[in-house]
């Protein structure tokens, strides 16, 4: 009797449990974009492990193989597998994307969180005419061109040497800054004018203190939500910029780049070399909109705006 | 309203100049002189000092800049490249109406579709018109618009013969022929805003439509369809807004598709300039492009003003 009380108690729990879960992602839909995530960052950590052949390994013989046996998604030009490339492809998009909207991040809401918490001054004036004046710049556009004229070469930071596609992350970031900043600075303007922020002055505390103990919190919810869905765009352009050969350079492998091999065998039929990889970054994107989603209406539900990419 | 106009083309004027600004330091700061991309590894210190006096390189880059605006502004000329000394506003005249064209049939394409699927998914929520509408918006939005290209290629133009795989037909060869090699181009650049505005048009007749002065129309004993035309209007000032950003985007995605479906349109002018570094054609595609932007957002903003004009009046 006891064990099935027990057991029914653990059993309540659980379920407990799954549904404060769901609920912290926003909803089924939400819980299947943070699932889709989280098996997006395993593959990418271990896809040593994970990956069945060596991505970069050229044979011959097994050249544009159907898929099958021992390649479950086939082959490629050089006999390379396809499905252990898809794996090893994450690493680039997922690092270009995070570090972009890390930078971004970094900078947007230290901008936007001063601007809008010391109002007043010339300076909140200045940085934001600024920032709405940047914001008139078609993202796409501007990564290929400046990636692209910068030249493609590893590029050399102290003893560390970084692919081509550091520099579409440096770029990536500058480009969300606005957003970002512009985001922080609502919210910052409006919970700085708050009864607590009033309170804690008459406490003495110090203006920065408040800022970043107290403000910095309450303004979190929206960008994280905008970081999210940031996520997923930089994994878009990611591929569109290396799918015109300016991001990651081949051999590493990242969905892009594999698309524009593919664009070289569409005619002659060989289909899979251009459905596995569109599919991977289609599954990862949506897994990143579901999240944002999810996310936005249970933290966010007023900012209904859907961003907008290319 | 007049007021209002006047300050919102000041003030994409004023965010042109910072942005061009931003755009000529960004291209002067790359580390290769042009005159050593032009003149090759064997040229001496002389000839690259001698190149960069005759091309003007050796100014500061303000005064370089502001000589480059007043030709870009007094006489709309961009100047000559140092690659290839062809003129680049036959480049750009040559390339641009090609991706205009996509770009223009394309959004017409998105926008209507989005609106009337985005107005009937939420007059009739949670039909099956609806769940298509919605599952069309996740979809659309994930799916990075070449790849659907690459996909139908495949599918239309490789295993059936429905369309040209590629290239791009002028008008002046046959209608038929012309409006055949765009139409796989201009279905792929509409896919991802038809998403994007869908689900835009959707939520936000949503949120009117739940509105108290909604139910006091209807009450009041105006017909349905007339509450609707007036809930749409103030619907669609979000949607707007997100339309005029889309359309300049759109410029970006183009730039893709062109490529896969081996259109030479601004896609080639800009790729082929990045290949040899000809980094004033660079400069000049990224202007042209930034200038559309800004244009299509101001565009947006003026109807959105004579769409509410209570928005306008606070703004001003």
């Amino acid at each position: 009797m006891s064990v099935t009380l027990t057991h029914d108690g653990a059993w309540r729990r659980g379920m407990d449990r799954l549904r404060r879960i769901v609920a912290a992602c926003g909803g089924p839909a939400g819980c299947l974009g943070a699932a889709i995530v989280l098996a997006l960052l395993v593959l990418a950590v271990f896809a040593t492990w994970i990956a069945p052949h060596d991505p970069l390994r050229v044979s011959l013989p097994d050249q544009l193989l159907e898929p099958g046996g021992d390649f479950p998604f086939g082959t490629d030009q050089s006999g390379r597998d396809v499905l252990s490339r898809v794996i090893w492809a994450s690493r680039a998009s997922l690092a270009v994307a995070g570090v972009a909207v890390l930078i971004g991040l970094a900078l947007g809401v230290t901008l936007g969180l001063s601007a809008g918490f010391f109002r007043g001054g010339w300076a909140e004036q200045a940085i934001m005419r600024l920032l709405d004046a940047v914001a008139a710049i078609p993202v796409l556009i501007w990564a290929i061109a400046l990636v692209g004229i910068f030249g493609i070469r590893e590029i050399e930071i102290g003893p560390f040497t970084f692919g081509n596609e550091v520099k579409l992350m440096l770029m990536l970031g500058l480009l969300y800054v606005p957003t970002l900043a512009r985001i922080t600075y609502t919210s910052a303007a409006s919970e700085s004018q708050a009864n607590y922020v009033a309170a804690r002055r008459l406490q003495g505390v110090p203006g920065w203190r408040i800022m970043l103990s107290d403000v910095l919190p309450n303004c979190l919810s929206p960008v994280i939500v905008q970081a999210t869905l940031m996520l997923a765009l930089g994994i878009i352009i990611e591929a569109s910029v290396s799918f015109v050969g300016l991001g990651v350079q081949p051999p590493t492998p990242s969905w892009g780049n594999m698309l524009a091999d593919a664009r070289n065998y569409l005619l002659s039929g060989e289909w899979w070399l251009s459905v596995f990889p569109g599919a991977a970054i289609s599954v990862t994107v949506i897994g990143f909109n579901l999240l944002g989603d999810g996310l936005r209406d249970r933290l966010d539900p007023r900012h209904a705006l859907p961003t907008v990419a290319g | 309203m007049l007021v209002l106009i006047l300050r919102r083309a000041g003030f994409s004027l004023f965010s042109l100049l910072v942005v061009s600004l931003i755009l000529f330091a960004l291209t002067r700061s790359i580390p290769d002189s042009p005159a050593r991309i032009v003149l090759g590894d064997e040229a001496t210190e002389e000839q690259i000092a001698q190149f960069e006096a005759d091309h003007g390189l050796d100014r500061p880059v303000l005064v370089q800049y502001l000589a480059w605006l007043e030709r870009l502004v007094l006489h709309g000329d961009l100047g000559r490249s140092f690659t290839t000394r062809l003129d680049m506003n036959a480049q750009v005249t040559e390339t641009l109406p090609v991706t205009l064209e996509l770009v223009c049939i394309g959004f017409v394409v998105a926008l209507t579709i989005s609106l009337v699927l985005g107005t009937l998914s939420a007059l009739w929520r949670d039909s099956p018109v609806d769940y298509a509408a919605r599952l069309l918006a996740v979809l659309g939005v994930s799916i990075p618009g070449f790849w659907p290209a690459l996909v139908l290629v495949l599918a239309l133009t490789v295993e059936r013969d429905w369309f040209p795989p590629g290239g791009f037909v002028p008008l002046g060869e046959g209608l038929a022929e012309h409006l055949r090699s765009i139409a796989l181009p201009c279905l792929c650049l509409s896919v991802f805003y038809m998403a994007v505005l869908t689900r835009m048009t959707r939520s936000s007749l949503l949120e009117v439509l739940g509105q108290d002065y909604m139910r006091t129309a209807r009450a009041a004993g105006l017909s349905r369809p007339r509450v609707l035309l007036y809930g749409l209007r103030n619907a669609l000032v979000p949607v707007v807004t997100i339309a005029g950003v889309s359309f300049g985007h759109m410029f970006g995605l183009a730039l893709i598709i062109e490529r896969v479906f081996n259109i030479g349109g601004m896609s080639r002018a800009l790729l082929t300039a990045i290949q040899q570094r000809d980094y004033a054609l660079v400069q000049a595609v990224v202007m042209m492009f930034t200038i559309i932007f800004v244009v299509a957002n101001l565009i947006a903003d003026l109807l959105n003003a004579w769409l509410n004009p209570r928005l306008a009046a606070r703004a001003a």
